[in-house]
């Protein structure tokens, strides 16, 4: 198997979160054992942002990294897990709530592909960049 | 009232959800059909672009003055200059202005604007030093800056970790080395220090939340700026246009960090550093609607509150004394922090806004109350835009096909309209134009 960044790598829709993710200086975290749960935002989400929004991101990594982290989750956790709590708390410390469960939907974001295992964890794809709040 | 947008496309005519039963629903479909709480008319429009831009001067000054205070001044205990500005934060190139702005969507000079250098040289009566204009209170009440900025401090925690931080053992390290630096020489001041050191940490907290607030309005400035020269260009087809904009400057800037540098002697103490990734929406735009825009606190004037009689709330977040809530023209009349903004906005009213004024109620002689209450319309507008923003981030497009999504965005629009059911709310006021 691959490592979490590897397998979004291999996507090829993952390019804005690979950027962001190096941006941030996160890659170094999110290449170790982990495990993780990572909520993947496509290419599409990053861009149905304003203007300017990842720009000023990417432009001040710790705040990047803040809201990154608030799409990781420490362990391993997949959809039958997920859904079994109303909310999970992120690296970042806020909480992310499971709104649905069918659609399987994280916050207001629909997961569109769940349950890709990693080496190190597992990653769901998801068609929105989530906030905390 | 206009019902929800958001339609089946195999029904194009109904509305997947039934309509709100709210007693501000009318506001609640306009805020569902991607509108304002304030009315879309073109005499909304420009009363609300024009004290943007009337608004947006003294703001310059306001968050260069801010910063000046909170990274060179710090503890002076006798700050009695900390109003005369230094040319070096005057020429202070904006964040978000300017061709060095590493986010440049707003046009705009980096430094302070012209027509605020050309008030602070001649004031309302004639160049003279700028001692002598201080003095006779000639001058930009900076004042009302400092009130914003203590609502923020009092209120404290209303979201963000920004107040959390003032707690921890980091924030009190680095303030106690900024501390002990800044009075190096000064012994006294360092055995005051030692007797009473949480009244130190306090006034340092005072000045985190003044370069807060300097940070927070150093975006609010260009944003105002560009939405006035949007206008004048004939920019903006309604009220939704100029909501939208600040939708998406508030986005923008989402990530813009939060932190408290002080400079002593050439040397940056970091008593918040960005690394803490403090953001412009979370730690500052959030807590300041909260605090300034609804909360505040009862002002002492012509209108006064008997906290016996249970006129002020045991609740803080039941406080409801911000400009959403104001009775213009009490609170205008005493001489107190809205009053003190509305007379800077006086100085740089554009000339469609003078004429507007001259023609309703008494002309030139209530114009403060008038630009107060179109202060009121805009801050609805800006509040509006806070909400849609919020509602963007963390719930369903306006669009959106599932009809839960669309009564989880119904939810919130009515929580965030049963804040305006308490008597004060000026928002069925400001619904029809003859509220002047």
């Amino acid at each position: 198997m691959a490592t979490i960044l590897e397998t979004a790598a291999g996507a090829g829709c993952f390019n804005t979160l690979l950027a962001a993710v190096d941006a941030a200086g996160l890659r170094e975290a999110l290449e170790s054992p982990g495990p993780f749960t990572v909520f993947a935002p496509v290419d599409d989400a990053f861009s149905a942002l304003p203007p300017g929004t990842v720009q000023t991101l990417v432009d001040n990594p710790p705040q990047l990294a803040r809201i990154l982290k608030y799409h990781v989750l420490a362990g391993a956790h997949n959809q039958a897990a997920l859904v079994a709590k109303e909310q999970w708390d992120s690296l970042e410390g806020a909480p992310i709530p499971i709104r649905s469960v069918d659609p399987f939907e994280v916050k207001n974001a629909t997961v569109v592909t769940a349950d890709i295992a990693c080496d190190n964890g597992v990653v769901h794809v998801i068609n929105r960049v989530i906030l905390p709040g | 009232m206009t019902p929800p947008t958001a339609l089946a496309p195999e029904a194009a005519t109904k509305p997947l959800i039934p309509p709100s039963t709210h007693r501000y629903a009318d506001v609640i479909h306009r805020l569902e059909a991607g509108g304002s709480m304030l009315p879309d008319t073109p005499e909304n429009l420009k009363q609300i672009i024009g004290i943007y831009k009337a608004y947006a001067v003294p703001m310059d000054f306001y968050w260069r003055d801010l910063l000046y205070i909170a990274e060179q001044v710090f503890l002076n205990p006798i700050p009695a200059f900390k109003y005369f500005i230094s040319q070096e934060y005057l020429d202070r190139p904006c964040s978000y202005a300017g061709d060095q702005s590493k986010l440049r969507i707003w046009r705009g000079g980096e430094k302070a604007h012209p027509e605020l250098l050309e008030f602070m040289a001649r004031g309302e009566t004639i160049r003279m030093p700028k001692l002598l204009h201080h003095l006779w209170h000639d001058r930009v009440n900076m004042e009302f800056a400092e009130a914003c900025m203590q609502a923020m401090l009092w209120h404290q925690g209303m979201g963000g970790r920004f107040n959390d931080y003032l707690e921890t053992d980091a924030y009190r390290a680095n303030a106690d080395r900024a501390i002990k630096a800044y009075f190096k020489r000064n012994p006294l001041m360092l055995g005051l220090y030692k007797l009473f050191p949480e009244m130190f940490l306090e006034k340092v907290k005072q000045l985190s939340y003044t370069a807060n607030l300097g940070l927070f309005w150093e975006v609010m400035a260009p944003v105002f700026f560009e939405m006035s020269d949007i206008y004048d260009e004939g920019g903006f087809k309604g009220v939704p246009d100029a909501m939208d904009f600040l939708v998406n400057g508030i986005f923008a800037v989402a990530g813009r960090p939060i932190y408290h540098h002080v400079f002593i002697d050439g040397e940056c103490f970091e008593i918040i550093p960005k690394s803490e990734g403090f953001t412009w929406l979370y730690e500052a735009a959030l807590p300041y609607v909260e605090a300034v825009f609804y909360r505040t606190a009862p002002f002492r004037g012509t209108k006064s509150y008997n906290a016996q009689a249970g006129q002020v709330p045991d609740n803080q977040a039941d406080f409801h004394y911000g400009i959403l809530y104001a009775d213009v023209f009490p609170v205008g009349s005493a001489g107190i922090p809205p009053t003190l903004l509305m007379q800077d906005m006086l100085h740089f009213l554009p000339p469609y806004l003078q004429d507007t004024y001259k023609q309703h109620k008494r002309g030139e002689d209530d114009q403060l109350i008038q630009l107060g209450i179109t202060f009121q319309r805009s801050m609805y507008n800006v509040t509006s835009a806070v909400i849609q923003a919020l509602r963007c981030a963390l719930l369903y497009p306006l669009d959106d096909p599932n009809p839960e999504h669309l009564m989880a965005n119904r939810r919130f629009f009515e929580a965030q309209m049963d804040r305006f059911l308490r008597p004060e709310a000026r928002l069925p006021q400001i619904q029809t134009q003859d509220y002047r």
